[in-house]
């Protein structure tokens, strides 16, 4: 029996391979046996997503939830990219984290944790800032982006590195009880700049933001990635007002004048 | 002219009609409409306002047939 003030300490360091049989028979690869019932994905669209590369650039509220979900989904090679550590104000809204990451790097502690939770998928993590000398080194060899960043600013970057090299990506921002989330297919759909021209540099501390806010955005944001990486283009701009109840799509189109993706 | 978002309680309506003439801007169609609605007040400098499906400077003109929509500003926390 355990008496106040002991302290167990149990490692769990195994982790198995992609052949290890678990119970009755099964192997870690029917992890997605569910998933493969879905007939707009199958088998075959669960194989393709094994052979996708997807970077997320910042392990926050919606960096970490997309992270863990974008690895249990099964896409095959997943870069998790954020320069900053864990802080306790980060705790009520993201995914993953424990008390006891405070202070570790986000990027690594996700690396960590979810190669245990799914050890088909490559996981890397990189403590790094994201910046316009490096940006493009790091997204290269990306299918998709997913934007889990908390700044215009770099979803900016982002977005121009993403036309000027033809990578999809899906933005996703938060504030109070409201969400969106835009697919950005260049050259197919509007960018992040044809519906941000009248928008200023936002404040990055003490956003306000309901804690089960970003699990749900980064949901929708990781359905729109999926869907990209399965090869259907994303439509529109998507609001999400949860405490009002209100779920929309903002049918936008190209800007011809978008200084950024504008057809010249 | 169709709203988004919490416009929509903050409305009551999908679609609201606006005393708007031809060659009027967007920017006087969300002065119109915060006039209306002035819990909308703090977004009238980054509402997202589209004009034909297009998202264009606030300075645009607009006609009795163009289709124009309104949301809330873009957020950007994470």
């Amino acid at each position: 029996m355990a008496l106040a003030g002991d302290t167990f300490i149990i490692h769990f360091n195994f982790i198995p391979n992609r052949a290890t049989r678990i119970t009755g028979g099964m192997t870690m690869k029917d992890r997605y046996q569910r998933q493969t019932l879905v007939r707009a994905l199958g088998k075959n669209g669960q194989d393709l997503l094994e052979t996708k590369h997807a970077v997320i650039i910042g392990g926050g509220g919606l960096g970490s939830n997309s992270a863990n979900l974008m690895v249990r989904l099964g896409v095959g090679s997943i870069d998790i990219i954020d320069f900053d550590t864990v802080d306790v104000t980060n705790l009520h809204r993201t995914a993953v984290f424990s008390e006891e990451d405070i202070g570790k790097s986000k990027a690594l502690t996700l690396q960590q944790r979810l190669q245990q939770v799914n050890t088909n998928v490559r996981i890397k993590g990189t403590n790094q800032k994201v910046t316009v000398e490096n940006i493009k080194d790091l997204v290269s060899h990306a299918d998709v982006i997913i934007d889990g960043t908390d700044t215009v600013p770099l979803r900016v970057l982002i977005n121009e590195v993403s036309i000027q090299n033809n990578i999809p990506w899906v933005y996703a921002g938060v504030y109070e009880t409201v969400g969106m989330v835009m697919g950005i297919l260049p050259k197919h759909t509007p960018c992040f700049q044809c519906i941000t021209q009248s928008i200023p540099e936002s404040k990055t501390n003490g956003i306000p933001v309901l804690g089960s806010l970003p699990a749900t955005i980064a949901s929708i944001q990781c359905n729109e990635a999926i869907k990209i990486l399965l090869g259907r283009q994303p439509k529109g701009l998507i609001i999400y007002d949860v405490w009002n109840q209100c779920f929309d799509t903002l049918d936008i189109q190209r800007n011809p004048h978008c200084p950024t993706c504008g057809k010249k | 002219m169709k709203v988004y978002g919490r416009y929509k309680n903050i409305t009551g309506k999908q679609t609201v009609q606006l005393d708007i003439t031809d060659g009027n801007t967007l920017r006087d169609v969300i002065d119109v409409f915060v006039k209306h609605y002035p819990d909308t007040e703090k977004d009238k400098s980054r509402m997202i306002v589209t004009k034909n499906k297009m998202i264009t400077s606030y300075n645009t003109t607009i006609t009795e047939e163009d289709e124009i929509t309104i949301a809330p500003p873009v957020v950007s926390g994470g």
